[in-house]
């Protein structure tokens, strides 16, 4: 059923952009004809891409092939296959949404819970406010500031991406002030979040009887109070990587890392229409498989959901 | 409740009041600052000085590596992030007013659909919608009505569905229930008995949304897809001082700590808002 729900909703976010380069003025034949074609060339190279059938025809067949991993060629210079560099970037994007997730769901969930557990307290109020700082400033502003510190003024890191060849510093090096410009933000959401459900299940019959039985207070946290406050987080990290997608377009551009979102703002700059029209399928696609996967490990930790299902 | 939790939850009303009034100053002066700045002392477009000074007593704020005045182009730069933000998120609640209240009061065969694509439209991530919709439009000319459209798509199920549950309950409340017993018709009920109870609550969310669009209109124009020079925006001059960052900090420093303020001072706005027009909402969040 849900992933039905995110099937019809990829479909229509594809429609919409489709739809928008309709509208918008110009089409590939212009583009790819360049500026000093005739009106007649422009008019024949449609004819040969198929650009003057209607737009639901061709739509049709854009997804028809779409499916089939097929997003046609880009629209300038080598006219490269769209698949060849969308192969190459989805793994650097992929890898750091990823570490990125990790690093927000740990530090978030542990900074979440001791907020919790000293509620109210100094801890809690410095985590609070940290955590607000958090939410507000934006991934633009830190990294650029984080590279003034660490890798200009005290060179400690390295200013930007590197590729292979040319590396001085071992790879996580490069991998450190993006991943942390990323994660910062979902960290913070996560940590409220777990805060929030921590003091909530705290606050249950069922740890304070635990608590009187005298269960220690470690063993309260794991075994008893985790479980069940932890559901709620889970689900947010699935909607936060829908902010580490957008994200990352941002931190590609800012370090000059190779990933889908700095290929699609690039062709964005360049007019490239068909690798735009890729790189949203392909980023909506990888949002709605993660908020999918989250779906499938829910109910392998709260047994209620897994009875509701059958 | 003991007097010691009164006094406590006094304190904390007292702080969230101090918050909210230091927010709605900030807007004001930055207003202000919008209105005036951008000529007031040098035009924030003439390349007049030397490039890339530090603050001093000529250039408050320093200038770039044109040469320009920092002043005068971050006070443009609230100009258009003030206008973008509030514009996009007027457009924003008007529509999703309309779409929230269709999917309470139209029959089910209008409403249903209507509800499923707003929560589809409520699951993606708008920015990301908002990218690829400018980007369509950039390599085709641009502009800022694509940018206002773009974001404005993104941010309307927001509201909708805030509105639609809002709605939903005085829907069913007595003197509701009494006007559509007595023959009132359904627009005079909206009109008359549930929009005046709406605006308080869609303020508050509207401020706080406004940052949210603000955050989006900069990262749009960081990205070079949204405000484009040779018009100053935050996001625009934020990239720039990215890229000048190791020869003059300023460049950098100054649209970080003004878009960074703006989002706080909003927030806040909306925050104390919330605070005064929901009586139940008084848990610190």
């Amino acid at each position: 059923m849900r992933l039905i729900f995110g099937v019809v909703s990829l479909l229509f976010i594809s429609l919409v952009t489709f739809l928008a380069d309709e509208i918008a003025p110009g089409d590939l034949a212009t583009v790819r004809a360049g500026e000093k074609a005739t009106l007649a060339q422009v008019e024949r190279l449609r004819e040969e891409l198929g650009l003057n059938r209607p737009w639901p025809v061709r739509y049709v067949e854009y997804i028809t092939k779409a499916v089939k991993l097929d997003f046609g060629t880009s629209a300038i210079g080598t006219q490269k296959p769209i698949k060849e560099t969308l192969s190459k970037a989805i793994p650097m994007t992929a890898k750091i949404a990823f570490l990125s997730v990790l690093i927000a769901a740990f530090f978030g969930i542990l900074l979440g819970t001791t907020a919790a557990v000293y509620e109210n307290r100094f801890a809690d109020r410095a985590v609070l406010s940290l955590s607000t700082l958090g939410v507000t400033i934006p991934n633009y502003v830190l990294l650029p500031i984080m590279v003034w510190i660490f890798a200009l003024n005290l060179n400690y890191l390295p200013t930007s991406w590197a590729p292979d060849g040319q590396r001085v510093a071992s790879d996580i090096f490069y991998l450190i002030l993006p991943v942390i410009a990323l994660s910062l933000r979902p960290m913070a959401t996560l940590t409220r979040l777990t805060r929030a459900s921590m003091v909530d299940t705290l606050r249950q019959e069922y740890v304070s009887l635990a608590v009187a039985k005298g269960v220690p207070p470690f063993r309260l946290l794991t075994k008893h109070a985790f479980r069940n406050a932890i559901l709620p987080v889970l689900t947010v990290i699935g909607t936060s990587f829908g902010y580490l997608l957008t994200g990352s377009f941002v931190i590609e551009r800012a370090y000059q890392i190779p990933g889908v979102g700095f290929e699609a703002i690039f062709a964005i700059t360049q007019g490239d229409t068909p690798m735009i029209l890729a790189s949203t399928l392909v980023t909506g696609a990888m949002f709605i498989l993660v908020n999918l996967l989250v779906d499938l490990v829910l109910p392998i930790i709260d047994p209620r959901i897994r009875e509701s299902q059958v | 409740m003991s007097a010691v939790t009164m006094e406590r939850r006094r304190a904390r009303a007292g702080s969230r009041n101090l918050l909210f009034w230091t927010g709605v100053g900030f807007i004001a002066l930055l207003v202000v600052f919008a209105i005036v700045g951008p000529n007031m002392r040098h035009a924030y477009d003439a390349q007049d000085f030397t490039p890339q000074l530090g603050p001093n007593a000529v250039n408050w704020f320093g200038t770039d590596h044109l040469g320009r005045d920092l002043f005068a182009r971050i006070a443009y730069g609230a100009r258009v992030s003030l206008i973008i933000g509030f514009l996009v998120q007027v457009i924003a609640v008007t529509f999703g007013m309309f779409i929230g209240i269709i999917s309470v009061f139209a029959p089910k065969w209008i409403s249903i659909p209507v509800q499923r694509l707003t929560d589809g439209m409520f699951a993606f991530p708008d920015l990301l919608l908002a990218i690829m919709l400018v980007g369509i439009f950039v390599g085709k000319g641009g502009g800022l009505v694509p940018m206002v459209i773009a974001l404005a798509v993104g941010a309307w199920p927001a509201t909708a569905r805030l509105v639609k549950t809002q709605v939903a309950t005085l829907k069913d409340r007595e003197y509701v229930v009494a006007a559509n017993a007595m023959g009132a018709k359904t627009l005079y009920i909206v009109m008359k008995h549930i929009l005046p109870h709406l605006w308080g609550v869609i303020l508050a969310v509207m401020m706080v949304d406004v940052a949210a669009t603000i955050l989006a209109e900069s990262t749009l124009s960081f990205l070079g897809i949204g405000v484009r020079p040779p018009m100053p925006s935050w996001g625009g001059m934020i990239m720039l001082g990215d890229s000048y960052k190791e020869s003059n900090i300023n460049m950098l420093i100054w649209p970080c700590l003004f878009l960074s303020m703006t989002i706080f001072a909003l927030n806040f706005v909306g925050d104390g808002l919330r605070a005064m027009t929901d009586p139940k909402g008084n848990q610190s969040r």
